[in-house]
C-alpha cells in the first residue's frame, strides 16, 4: 500500500485530478485509494480506448486526466492516442502496470511487454520508468510535464516494484 | 424520412450554447457547412469516441454537453454505453444519428439495418432514459433532454442514409480545441 499511496500522492501533486482505470491486480491498491478519495474524480471503465476519449473530454473541461491500465492497454489504444490525444495536443498521464517484466508469473504477458516500449517510442511518448521506490519521486514533475508539453506521457511501473506493495 | 444533413440543419433550432462533440467524417463536415460555431468540437479522427469525449467533458463542466454520434460509430465503441449508463451526469445527452449505414465510407449497411437495436443495447447497458424517435421528433426530445436538470439521455434518431457533396473542414485540430475551450472560459489569448 505504501508504494501505491506514493504514486497517487505524486500524481496528484503533479496536477492530476481525474482518474480512470481498467483493472490490473498490480493497480488494485491504487484503485482502492482512489475510490475513497473525495478530492478527485475516479471511475473504472471497461476498455482503454474508450478511456482515451473520456480523458480527452475531461481535458477539454480543464482536468488533467490520468488513465491507469496494464501495458496491454496501449495496444488497445494506438489510434485514439495518435488521432485524438496527439492530434489535438492533449495532456494525459498513462499510469501503466508493466506486466511481463521480470517477476511476472504469467508467460503470456511477455509478448506485449516485449513491444510496449517500441510502441511508445514510435508514438514519441515520453516515458518514465519506475523500477525502485526512489523513482516514484519523479512522477510529480513528470505529470506536470504532460501539461507543459501538451502531450500524453507514460509512467511504467515494473512488476517487481508493484508486487512488493 | 429525412437524411443526416436535413436533421443536422433542423437541430440548429434547438442547439444554442450547449457544448457539442460531433462524430468523425461527414457528420462533422455537414455540421461545419450548415452552421459552424466555436461550441462545436469536430472530432477529426478516433472513430467511435465522440460519445466518450462528450462523457468526459460532461463530467468536468456544468454546461450541457451533447455528443452527436452515429450508429456505425456506437457499434464500434459499444462498451461506452455501459459507462454512460452508470456514470453519465445529468448534463450529458448522447444523440445517435441512426441511418443504418456507414455514411462516410460509402453508405455500407450497419447491423442496425438488420437485427441490432441500439435502443435495446442502451437500455441493457443501464442508460436510464433512452428515446428512439424519427428525425422530425428529434428536436422536441433533444430540448427535453437539455431542459431536464436531473437526468442524462440517449436519443436515437432514426433517419435514412445519404450524403451531400462536401469538403473536409479547413480548421486544424488545435484551432478547434482552443476556440472550443475558449467557449468554456479556459482560453483567453484568442
Amino acid at each position: 500500500m505504501k508504494i501505491s499511496q506514493k504514486i497517487i500522492t505524486n500524481l496528484k501533486s503533479g496536477g492530476a485530478d481525474f482518474f480512470l482505470s481498467v483493472p490490473c491486480k498490480l493497480l488494485a491498491n491504487m484503485i482502492t485509494i482512489l475510490e475513497n478519495d473525495k478530492d478527485i474524480y475516479y471511475s473504472a471503465i471497461p476498455r482503454e480506448e474508450e478511456g482515451m476519449g473520456i480523458c480527452a473530454g475531461a481535458y477539454l473541461g480543464n482536468k488533467l486526466p490520468c488513465i491507469m491500465m496494464q501495458n496491454t492497454g496501449i495496444g488497445n489504444s494506438v489510434n485514439s492516442i495518435v488521432s485524438l490525444l496527439q492530434l489535438y495536443q492533449m495532456p494525459v498521464v498513462f499510469l501503466i502496470s508493466y506486466r511481463g517484466t521480470p517477476g511476472e508469473p504469467v508467460g503470456a504477458q511477455g509478448g506485449m511487454a516485449s513491444v510496449t516500449e517500441d510502441i511508445l517510442n514510435t508514438l514519441r511518448i515520453p516515458m518514465l520508468h519506475c523500477n525502485t521506490e526512489e523513482d516514484l519521486d519523479k512522477i510529480s514533475t513528470f505529470t506536470n510535464h504532460a501539461k507543459v508539453i501538451e502531450s500524453p506521457v507514460a509512467v511504467l511501473c515494473n512488476f517487481n516494484l508493484m508486487k512488493e506493495d | 424520412m429525412m437524411n443526416r444533413f436535413e436533421l443536422l440543419n433542423l437541430l440548429q433550432d434547438t442547439i444554442q450554447d450547449e457544448l457539442v462533440v460531433c462524430n468523425i467524417g461527414l457528420p462533422s463536415q455537414e455540421l461545419y457547412k450548415i452552421n459552424d460555431r466555436p461550441n462545436y468540437f469536430y472530432m477529426l479522427g478516433s472513430m467511435g469516441l465522440a460519445s466518450s469525449i462528450g462523457l468526459g467533458l460532461s463530467l468536468a463542466v456544468d454546461k450541457n454537453v451533447i455528443s452527436i454520434d452515429g450508429d456505425g460509430s456506437v457499434l464500434m465503441n459499444m462498451n461506452t454505453l455501459a459507462t454512460i449508463g452508470n456514470r453519465a451526469p445529468s448534463n450529458y445527452t448522447l444523440l445517435i444519428v441512426d441511418n443504418g449505414s456507414y455514411g462516410s465510407t460509402g453508405d455500407q449497411k450497419t447491423f442496425t439495418n438488420e437485427r441490432t437495436s441500439l435502443k435495446d443495447v442502451a437500455i441493457g447497458a443501464g442508460c436510464p432514459n433512452v428515446i428512439e424517435c424519427s428525425g422530425e421528433e428529434t428536436n422536441e426530445n433533444l430540448q427535453k433532454a437539455i431542459d431536464d436538470k436531473n437526468n442524462s439521455y440517449v436519443i436515437i434518431s432514426k433517419i435514412k442514409s445519404g450524403n451531400v457533396p462536401i469538403k473536409p473542414i479547413p480548421l486544424n485540430a488545435v484551432t478547434i480545441r482552443d476556440r472550443f475551450r475558449k467557449e468554456i472560459g479556459l482560453v483567453t489569448y484568442l
